[in-house]
């Protein structure tokens, strides 16, 4: 069902952004971009964030955990309602694909910059939604067509589909929830961390299972879908690179298809928004085998992480289209209008520890120089001196880059990665520059097991000795400064940058 | 002047001496010049028989980090005692009982074990959560729970122990 809003459109003047990082941060500039006041919200762990700081308005909506904050569908409303926003735009993750929270928009009359609350009900409930486009005739991966909660269901569940098999969170994406079991014996705690994580990702424990197709390729097509029943598909991002089923590598076009598949698997995202009555813009997801059999995965009703290779290619920015839908406009072009011109590739610069088995890094950015160069983007959410917080997802910033061939892309975002400085906590950066300069990934062998398969025991002791012995001497170099002009560091600083200098030398310490 | 620094946990020797403007630097075989000088607050230009190496770094109160073509390096004094470097997230009382800790700051969601209780080397201790990825806290050695001093809920740093773990006898 489509909800009807009046043909007569508005553009809105105020739109609220319930999100955080870099996702905020680039909506808002989206925002701006059209002319229109922007208002962060905010916990109180994030007063000093990037988003705050560019927003024109920012409202604080309670303590760090996301459940008393980004989650708190009544303070972020009564914060549009009180502030005067006309839209929210909720970004990805936190409230984006909720439908209770979509539709609590709609009574309230706050514009949810997002799909309608039955096609988000729909699409959100990953078991009703395969059972519809079952019968429409998508192709689907096998798996359960009801919602269980006891154990032992999921285990006759689990045995009739045949193992391995995946469980995946019903509310949720991006790899929250998700374990691959390979036997009975796994399943128990495999469902129990499974909804326990979905849970903490999404507010709803509920899980499901599916067949586990072995090295398949990751195939998602971006669809917008505007209020009057006009449909288009923008082409394919193929995000096969992932680590613990969460996406770090994204591109297009995708080296798997021909133009004959992807026009066939495009007109087949387009049926699926078209059967679930969906509206402004979102993602359909597939599995691609390797005999290029496609099978339908799930919606993300939302703006996805990966969205910018989309836009560098397509030449349509996303987040003005979606405002555009929102307010009641009708698509501008027809799919025949769109074409995909060059290759666009993504990195996820997430807060992790590649010599530490990944583990999550919150704490004090001491210094960020960011990437730059022709065809280099770089959408970001931290900056010199902010704090990376425990509490929310470990994403701090995307490098994206273009070119005119897929061989360019990759030495290009290589060099901006070799380029691309983040000081203090420890990042993706080193392991994601291996992964692309892999020869494998370089002749775009990629499926959803390049990680595992090749990068499982990952060290990263690359480290050339002539770097080491430059960093040797830097630091060499640094603590002689220190020792030298008694404040050292700091007093030659002094020197060169501080405008005081020209007042006369003065000495800290007085020695 | 003789360097001696802990660079990503390995001990490294150097001698550094200024003559006019330039820096002198000496390994086993050869020694160098170099022409160094800070270009920002957070940036050092090298310059090494005609190659040029731009330095990024910066410091918080135990380390010093510095980047090079992408490459990090955590830059530390080396300890008092000649330093072996302890396992991150554990320490062991003088008794020898270990002090198991998070390996990062996070929120205890889970307390697999009791006080008392006998535990197998990987069995799991705890789930600690932080930036919504569940890591769990494995025993490193067979033992007893001797304390467990966080519950349930608990926001933890990795300074201080979360549970203390008898080594088997």
């Amino acid at each position: 069902m489509m909800v009807k809003r009046k043909l007569k459109t508005q553009m809105f003047k105020k739109i609220l952004i319930a999100n955080r990082g870099e996702i905020a941060v680039r909506i808002i500039k989206g925002c701006k971009e059209m002319g229109i006041s922007t208002v962060a919200v905010y916990s109180e762990v994030d007063r000093r964030s990037l988003h705050v700081q560019i927003a024109d308005e920012a409202v604080c909506i309670g303590p760090p955990p996301a459940v008393e904050s980004y989650l708190d569908m009544d303070r972020i409303i009564d914060a549009a309602k009180q502030i005067g926003a006309e839209a929210i735009h909720p970004g990805y993750g936190f409230l984006a694909e909720n439908a209770e929270f979509a539709r609590r928009c709609e009574k309230e009359k706050v514009v949810f910059i997002g799909p309608n609350s039955h096609a988000l009900e729909l699409v959100g409930d990953k078991v009703r939604s395969r059972q519809t486009l079952e019968k429409a005739g998508i192709p689907i991966i096998p798996g359960m067509k009801a919602i269980v909660r006891e154990i032992s269901a999921f285990k006759k569940e689990a045995r009739k589909i045949g193992y391995p098999v995946m469980i995946k969170a019903s509310a949720g994406g991006g790899g929250k929830g998700m374990r691959v079991v390979y036997n009975e014996n796994d399943l128990t705690p495999a469902l129990e961390a499974g909804m326990r994580e979905a849970k903490s990702a999404f507010g709803d424990e509920s899980v499901y299972l599916e067949k586990y197709i072995e090295e398949p390729r990751h195939v998602e097509f971006q669809v917008l879908a505007d209020n009057h029943g006009n449909v288009v598909h923008l082409f394919e991002r193929e995000c096969s690179i992932q680590r613990r089923h969460q996406k770090i590598v994204e591109e297009t076009p995708s080296q798997a298809l021909d133009p004959e598949l992807r026009s066939r698997m495009g007109e087949t995202a387009r049926r699926v928004m078209r059967v679930s009555g969906y509206n402004n813009a979102g993602t359909v997801e597939f599995l691609l085998d390797k005999d290029k059999n496609f099978y339908f995965l799930e919606v993300n009703a939302r703006l996805q992480v990966e969205h910018p290779v989309t836009e560098l290619t397509t030449g349509v920015d996303l987040v003005h289209q979606q405002i555009l839908i929102a307010s009641g406009e009708k698509l501008r072009f027809s799919q025949d209008e769109l074409v995909q011109k060059g290759h666009a590739i993504e990195c996820r610069i997430y807060a992790e520890d590649p010599h530490n088995n990944f583990l999550p890094s919150s704490g004090k950015v001491l210094y960020l120089k960011e990437p730059r160069g022709p065809g280099v983007r770089h959408d970001c959410g931290i900056y010199s001196g902010s704090e990376v917080p425990i509490f929310y997802d470990p994403i701090l910033a995307k490098l994206i880059v273009w070119a005119e061939n897929r061989d360019m892309a990759c030495q290009r975002i290589i060099n901006a990665l070799d380029d691309y400085v983040i000081l203090g906590i420890q990042t993706t950066i080193t392991f994601l520059r291996d992964v692309i300069d892999d020869p494998r990934f370089r002749k775009g062998e990629t499926t959803t097991s390049f990680i595992p398969n090749y990068f499982g025991d990952w060290t990263g002791d690359k480290a050339s000795e002539e770097k080491h012995q430059v960093a040797l001497l830097a630091a060499a170099f640094d603590s002689f400064q220190a020792s030298h002009s008694g404040t050292g560091m700091k007093a030659e600083k002094k020197q060169v940058y501080s405008p005081w200098h020209s007042l006369g030398r003065w000495r800290l310490g007085g020695k | 002047m003789e360097f001696e620094f802990l660079i990503n946990d390995v001990l490294q020797k150097i001698s550094l001496e200024k003559k006019d403007n330039h820096y002198f630097f000496s390994d086993d075989k050869k020694t160098y010049r170099a022409d160094i000088q800070y270009v920002s607050p957070n940036q050092i230009s090298i310059l090494v028989e005609q190659r040029s190496y731009l330095v990024h770094f910066a410091q918080d109160r135990d380390n010093r980090y510095f980047c090079i073509g992408g490459q990090q390096f955590v830059v530390t004094e080396p300890s008092e005692e000649g330093g072996e470097s302890i396992r991150r997230g554990e320490e062991r009382t003088p008794e020898g009982t270990l002090l198991v800790k998070a390996p990062m700051p996070g929120k205890v969601i889970k307390i697999n074990v009791a006080e008392q209780e006998t535990v197998r080397k990987n069995q799991t201790l705890a789930i600690v959560e932080a930036m919504k990825m569940e890591n769990e806290i494995k025993a490193s050695i067979d033992g007893t729970i001797k304390m467990i001093h966080v519950t349930e809920g608990d926001l933890v740093d990795s300074e201080n122990p979360m549970i203390e773990l008898e080594p088997a006898s």
